[in-house]
């Protein structure tokens, strides 16, 4: 018997669905600015709940680090986005660089001092006046400490500048009053192991003083965002769901399990710890959405930077901000 | 031979420099990945004298912190020379302290020495010594069989004259080895002030770094080439003279 013409239609559909390759996930890397922690604590929920492959994406987050610069790999093509401080993207700007900002991370910068209350009590700025202050030469801790003595009308001469590095031994010491730290990576770490040793500990933040220098945002190419829109709304639709669920506080005890997967040397009631200081720095206080670029805030460190000579000119900050949703 | 070293060095440099802006201009990178030619000159006009002066302050560091390091090499090689218990103990302890990274050392000498000169000299000497004290265990454990064998029969053998006949014969290599260390030692100046100083080259480089600022780099490598290369052609030539007195040729 031969089939009717209806039959064998039917039956050329099912097998062409049958041969259709499933769907390629389009690939991207995601170089992060520091190791796995807290600090990237939204970009591994979304990788480990597969934010990315409900977008159609596979993202490879890859660590970052001093020696890393994500701004400089997307214009090698060796990544697709990253994420970068707002220095990094002025300074680039500045030199010709094509990056734009799609999503602020931290809404209020975690680079804060940890100094002892004991010893020292900070309640305006002039009661920096005569101290040992910890800085990073070269940093942005650098430029933020200096417009803040700025502001005060302290000069260089009447506080001792005392270049940190890696190691905290001269804070430990007491020779140093205040030392720059992430207020939610180290600065937990520290408060805990100083408070284990009965020493009380505050933090000094610049926020609180009108500086707010912006922190780490979601960076790709100019490129990127005007070829690929949609690719990018998907990546950072997904990135900032990662986000977004991982700062819920019902979700506290899977951000910590998931944290827990990639940095195992910090004991669980510290990342519990640094969770709940990262959800302040992180989650806008005026009900924004997570992600939220604070335009004012960049112009003010675009402004911060002009002043300390870091770039000559102003760079016209806010073309360089592509907020995608 | 000390004006070859230098444009031996400006060829190296050249070609290295060449290399980076022909990747600038075919893959159309910004000034902020690789800066432009005339971004490296204003960049050089800027922060040379600067930077002159950091190298010098490094190169002080690293020629005394090689002194102590030939110093350190040479004592450890003859102590450990011999097949005792002791040789044996000198040359596993001078070992694994080659083998700790420096970075995992650095916080325990911040704490013992702090984080000023003392702790640039000892970096510098830990990284340069190692190649010295290799050259020298072998030149010392190796025996000059020709001459200390007459010493040896006649009884008039002593250790310090094994350790002058092994050292005679082998004056060449332990020159070269003296002067090949002074890169070793200017390197691990500067790794200790990258991760444990306030002045220096290395410390000039975070800097440079913290700020993505190649071409402050560049200009920081042009000049630690420059004064690289006059102090090992100065020891080269230090080593041939010492090589003629005692040599007599």
């Amino acid at each position: 018997m031969i089939p009717s013409a209806s039959v064998i239609g039917v039956l050329a559909i099912v097998l062409a669905a049958a041969w259709q390759p499933a769907l390629a996930e389009e690939e991207a890397v995601y170089r992060l600015k520091w190791l796995f922690n807290i600090s990237v604590a939204g970009g591994l929920y979304a990788d480990t709940h597969g934010y990315f492959s409900e977008q159609g994406l596979s993202v490879v987050l890859k660590e970052g680090g001093p020696e890393r610069d994500a701004v400089r790999e997307l214009e090698m093509g060796q990544a697709l986005f990253g994420t970068a401080s707002a220095d990094q993207v002025i300074r680039a700007r500045a030199m010709g660089s094509p990056v734009v900002v799609v999503a602020q991370l931290f809404q209020v910068n975690p680079l804060q001092w940890i100094y002892r209350p004991g010893e020292l009590r900070i309640d305006r700025l002039e009661d920096l006046r005569g101290r040992v202050i910890g800085i990073t030469y070269g940093g942005n801790d650098e430029t933020i400490m200096r417009t803040l003595l700025a502001k005060a009308g302290i000069s260089e001469d009447e506080v001792e500048l005392f270049s940190v590095r890696y190691d905290y031994t001269p804070f430990f010491q007491g020779r140093v009053s205040i030392w720059p730290v992430y207020r939610n990576a180290q600065g937990v770490i520290l408060e805990d192991r100083l408070g284990r040793a009965g020493e009380k500990t505050a933090f000094f933040n610049p926020a609180d003083y009108g500086v707010r220098f912006v922190a780490n945002s979601v960076v790709t190419a100019e490129k990127t965002a005007g070829r690929s829109p949609d690719l990018v709304r998907r990546f950072v639709r997904a990135l900032l769901k990662g986000w977004s669920e991982a700062m819920d506080p019902k979700n506290s005890a899977e951000t910590i399990r998931t944290l827990r997967r990639f940095d195992r040397e910090t004991p669980e009631n510290i990342l519990s710890e640094q969770l709940a200081v990262t959800r302040r720095l992180v989650v806008p206080k005026d009900g924004a959405p997570i992600g939220s670029i604070d335009e004012a805030a960049w112009r003010q460190t675009e402004q911060i930077m002009i002043e300390q000579g870091q770039i000559q000119e102003a760079v016209g900050v806010e073309k360089a901000l592509r907020p995608v949703f | 031979m000390l004006h070859r070293r230098v444009y031996q060095f400006l060829i190296i440099f050249a070609l290295g420099l060449g290399l980076l802006f022909a990747i600038k201009y075919v893959m159309g990178l910004s000034d902020y990945v690789i800066p432009s030619p005339s971004g490296v000159w204003e960049t050089g006009k800027e922060t040379a004298r600067r930077y002159f002066g950091d190298v010098g302050n490094t190169l002080g560091v690293a020629m005394a912190g090689q002194v102590i390091s030939v110093f350190l090499a040479g004592f450890v090689g003859i102590a450990g020379r011999r097949a005792t218990w002791f040789g044996s103990f000198i040359k596993v302890a001078a070992y694994n302290v080659q083998a700790y990274p420096i970075v995992a050392l650095a916080p325990i000498l911040f704490i013992l020495v702090g984080d000023g000169l003392f702790t640039r000299l000892l970096i510098a000497a830990m990284i340069c010594y190692f190649p010295v004290l290799l050259s020298v265990l072998g030149i010392m454990s190796e025996p000059v069989e020709d001459i200390e064998h007459f010493y040896r029969a006649t009884g008039r053998m002593r250790w310090q004259l094994e350790v002058k006949i092994r050292a005679f014969e082998n004056l060449g290599k332990l020159t070269t080895v003296i002067s090949g260390s002074a890169t070793l030692a200017f390197a691990g100046t500067i790794v200790a002030e990258f991760i444990a100083a306030n002045a220096g080259i290395g410390y000039s480089i975070r800097i440079a770094l913290y700020q993505s600022d190649m071409g402050k780099i560049l200009v920081a490598l042009f000049m630690i080439g420059i004064v690289l290369s006059l102090y090992q052609g100065l020891l080269e030539l230090s080593g041939q003279a010492v090589r003629r007195a005692w040599g007599g040729s």
